[in-house]
């Protein structure tokens, strides 16, 4: 059934692009204002790249959260889905594994960019970056399901989103640009270890809450 | 269905709080001795910390009721919950005014970035979501379930934003590290003593607006 859903989230972004594309744009737009509200001196936004990177990510990925149960809403399907027997927990899953997809294309596609606008120079490893973006994805979107799923319903669904997220993924916040430091300014792996563990038990702790209360969220 | 008005154990629990606070501010200024270094700007402890406590107690509370609403469905810990989530804010307001009426003069600024100030702020902004989701939420009863989901992620986000921030920035670990068990009795029995005078207070609102909250209920639901 996790398969079939996956496919299903795939398939519709897929064909309308709308989650990856809003994001992307909306990345764009801060990416811009980033180069000129800065000094424009290489040196200090290498100092400030990873803050500003993640600041760039969790900006966009609230655009692209909101979206992410958007279909759903805007064309009242989604008193259909939770009436077919799907166990809530694998449609949790299902929003996870494609949210995680979502923002890692769109991180991909808006990566030379910000390295070109920001004038910064390329890390010497690569892997570690991923991983810790990687692993920054799974948090963010951890989380960012089940609020999206809180506001979807909301009044005030674009507004109340981000209000909820950011205060709750400060320690995940605060845990990413912290490892990115270290890997980016190549300091010794013991150094910002304790970081990704931060950022692992946050993975864990967001992903099981996640996994267990979206059947109350998703309740008519 | 009649309502009825008089709770008598309310009315026990405020006058002994009133007697209790009364109690407690003439131990603060005029028997907790001065602290040399401190002055008059200690004294502000024995009202900072218990409120600190009250404030979490609260937000503990909110968690309990939200576990609980989602597994009976009763409607008691959904009101309980969102009495305590008020409470707490409110309490928790009052230490985010009084730290840094503290911190001016022995910090010598009202703001650093140190762990407990900091999730108390990460906490405050949380619960402005959660009174924004309760507002916004829609149907009554929704609102209650995903109330009761983030009332729950608040506090088990607690330790990871405390731990994040304690190791964020080591330079802003100014937060006196004191153990109070190794005071001397002059400052701990007046601290403990107003600790438990908060705590009381905190339950005494907690059944006023319980009670208000249950009125609320029966009235809109026409069983009076």
């Amino acid at each position: 059934m996790f398969t079939i859903l996956l496919k299903k989230e795939l398939f519709v972004e897929f064909r309308n692009k709308e989650v990856v594309l809003s994001m992307l744009a909306f990345g764009v737009a801060v990416l811009l204002i980033f180069s000129f509200s800065l000094s424009g001196d290489p040196k200090i936004n290498h100092e400030m790249a990873p803050g500003l990177f993640w600041t760039l990510v969790i900006l966009s990925s609230s655009l692209g959260l909101h979206r992410l149960f958007g279909q759903e809403k805007d064309f009242d399907a989604f008193a259909s889905l939770i009436a077919a027997p799907i166990d809530r927990g694998t449609l949790y899953l299902a929003k996870w594994v494609s949210g995680i997809m979502f923002l890692t294309v769109t991180e991909f596609l808006i990566i030379m960019p910000f390295f070109l606008f920001l004038g910064l120079s390329l890390p010497i490893t690569i892997l570690p970056g991923i991983g810790i973006v990687l692993l920054g994805n799974l948090g963010i979107v951890a989380v960012g399901v089940i609020v999206s799923g809180l506001a979807m319903r909301a009044k005030m669904s674009a507004v109340l989103l981000p209000v909820l997220l950011f205060p709750l993924i400060t320690p995940l916040l605060i845990a990413c640009v912290k490892a990115t430091i270290g890997w980016y300014h190549v300091l010794p792996f013991s150094q910002w270890q304790f970081w990704l563990l931060i950022m692992a038990t946050y993975v864990v702790i967001f992903s099981l809450a996640g996994y267990i209360f979206f059947d109350h969220i998703t309740e008519e | 269905m009649s309502i009825q008005f008089q709770d008598r154990t309310a009315n026990n629990l405020l006058v002994l709080t009133i007697i209790l606070m009364s109690a407690n501010l003439y131990t603060i200024f005029f028997v907790a001795p001065m602290v040399p270094e401190q002055t008059w700007a200690q004294k502000i402890f024995y009202i900072h910390v218990p409120i600190a406590w009250t404030g979490f107690l609260s937000y503990f509370i909110v968690m309990v009721a939200g576990i609980l609403f989602l597994l009976k469905k009763d409607p008691f810990w959904d009101r309980l919950g969102l009495a305590a989530a008020e409470i707490g804010t409110l309490f928790i307001v009052l230490v985010l005014i009084t730290g840094p009426i503290w911190a001016t003069p022995i910090w010598g600024r009202p703001w650093v970035w140190e762990p407990r100030l900091t999730t108390t702020l990460i906490l405050f902004l949380i619960y402005v979501g959660y009174f924004m989701l309760r507002k916004f939420g829609g149907h009554p009863e929704r609102v209650a379930r995903y109330a009761a989901v983030l009332g729950i992620m608040a506090f088990i986000d607690v330790p990871l934003i405390f731990y994040s921030v304690k190791f964020w920035a080591p330079q802003f670990q100014l937060h006196p590290q004191v153990e109070m068990g190794q005071q001397p009795d002059g400052i701990f029995y007046p601290f403990l003593f107003s600790m438990i005078t908060f705590t009381i207070l905190n339950i005494l609102m907690l059944r006023i607006r319980v009670r208000i909250l249950n009125f609320h209920h029966q009235i809109i639901t026409n069983n009076v």
